[in-house]
């Protein structure tokens, strides 16, 4: 089998510390994403309440004002 | 269906062990060039690299880095994107999942 090769000290610390900063990166990113999507799903909910109930009207009128003789 | 889940279940030892014997020579393997090539670096290490580091830059401002060859540049090329590449693997250890942020 092929020895392990050494690798050198720059690469060794290069990789481990970029590592570090992705986690600290992603936990942070996480953490600052998570109320603005809690957000946007609050605002979705109460908006889709209000879209319904227009729907739910607006097919109400359109039900009284049909005039045919399928009734 | 009772009939099947058992034999199934009466399987899963056999499974488990063909799982463990396959893998315990490419474990040893791994292990045994992981523990030289990805230990991280004790801190003795840590000014070797500070002055890699440097050698880098003043390579830089003297213009030494203009004469290195296609094949080192290239070669040095991969190995700076794998050293990125850890960072977006810690980036997702940090936002816990593969793809995509959970929110």
């Amino acid at each position: 089998m092929v020895p392990p090769v050494a690798v050198s000290p720059l690469i060794k610390t290069a990789r481990w510390s970029a590592l570090l900063l992705g986690v600290i990166y992603g936990k942070q990113r996480f953490d600052y994403l998570k109320p603005i999507a809690e957000e946007e799903r609050r605002v979705e909910e109460a908006e889709k309440k209000a879209r319904e109930e227009q729907e739910r009207i607006y097919k109400q009128l359109s039900e009284a004002n049909s005039d045919t003789i399928l009734k | 269906m009772a009939q099947a889940v058992q034999k199934l279940v009466a399987k899963v030892p056999t499974l488990v062990n063909a799982a463990v014997t396959y893998s315990k020579p490419r474990l040893a393997n791994f292990w045994y060039y992981a523990r030289v090539e990805l230990v991280p670096p004790s801190p003795a290490e840590i000014p070797k690299a500070i002055e890699g580091a440097t050698n880098i830059i003043k390579g830089f401002q003297t213009g030494r880095l203009g004469q290195t060859t296609v094949k080192d540049a290239l070669r040095n090329g991969l190995v700076a994107t794998e050293v990125l590449m850890w960072f977006y693997i810690g980036e997702c250890i940090g936002k816990g999942g593969l793809v995509g942020y959970n929110v």
